[in-house]
């Protein structure tokens, strides 16, 4: 099965084109919002934050007026108390409405307060499955006492 | 109209409360017509429940997981406010 013929490449381009020119003016300002004043690009590394908590690290290779974004080399840190880890991700193509925020990682800084020590992908995984089961034991907890109406 | 009035607060020192409860100050570098915000010289406030945030001197914020904008005082000009929503509600 075939998802376009050769007429309706040519329709989708020139529809593109067109959106593409009406965007411009947003985009561009985007784009000056966001390149200006040393801000990324072809540069530094980049911190994203998502919606779901997530941190993802990176360097930025494109985006848009809807902050969907292109990281190379992109990794996910996660934090579980004072251990962290870097879990190498490779090409990530993020949704823009998924972006909370875009930071501007400061390499001359600690990256991290120095108590944080770096584990394993395992063992990050296995603190993080403890955190979930302490937190979800205290849901349940919670629940149960539900019926004692505190407060 | 918010658009134009945050336009005005460019250069001031601001705190952004996002909808995940992470809080954000920081001088206020641009805005845009979806109030994405750009902030330079960011601190967290709560600097010890976001350690990865350390490292991190200029944002970009999404315009749509802001949850509160606290403004300098001397930022707020009320009478400008009251006209602006008036001439808004009047719908020109």
């Amino acid at each position: 099965m075939s998802w376009a013929g050769p007429e309706d490449i040519y329709l989708s381009t020139s529809l593109a084109s067109y959106l593409d020119s009406m965007l411009s003016l947003s985009l561009s300002f985007v784009f000056a919002l966001l390149t200006s004043h040393s801000f990324i690009y072809d540069a530094g590394k980049l911190l994203v934050l998502l919606r779901d908590g997530r941190k993802l690290m990176g360097t930025l290779r494109s985006f848009d007026q809807f902050a969907n974004a292109v990281l190379e080399g992109a990794c996910e840190r996660v934090i579980v108390g004072d251990l962290y880890c870097d879990i190498p991700l490779g090409l990530y193509v993020i949704r823009g409405e998924n972006v909370v925020l875009i930071g501007e990682l400061d390499l001359e800084r600690e990256e991290l307060p120095p108590h944080m020590t770096h584990v394993s992908v395992a063992e990050i995984r296995r603190a993080q499955k403890a955190e979930r089961e302490a937190t979800d034991l205290k849901g349940t907890m919670r629940k149960r006492m539900e019926f004692l109406d505190l407060e | 109209m918010f658009f134009s009035y945050f336009k005005d607060l460019v250069g001031r020192e601001v705190t952004v409360e996002l909808k995940n409860d992470l809080a954000i100050r920081g001088t206020l570098h641009s805005v845009d017509q979806y109030l994405n915000i750009k902030l330079e010289n960011t601190r967290v406030v709560d600097q010890d429940k976001y350690p990865h945030m350390l490292s991190v001197r200029n944002c970009f914020i999404r315009g749509s997981v802001v949850r509160y904008v606290q403004l300098p005082p001397e930022g707020v000009d009320i009478e400008l406010l009251h006209d602006a929503t008036r001439r808004e509600a009047r719908g020109g």
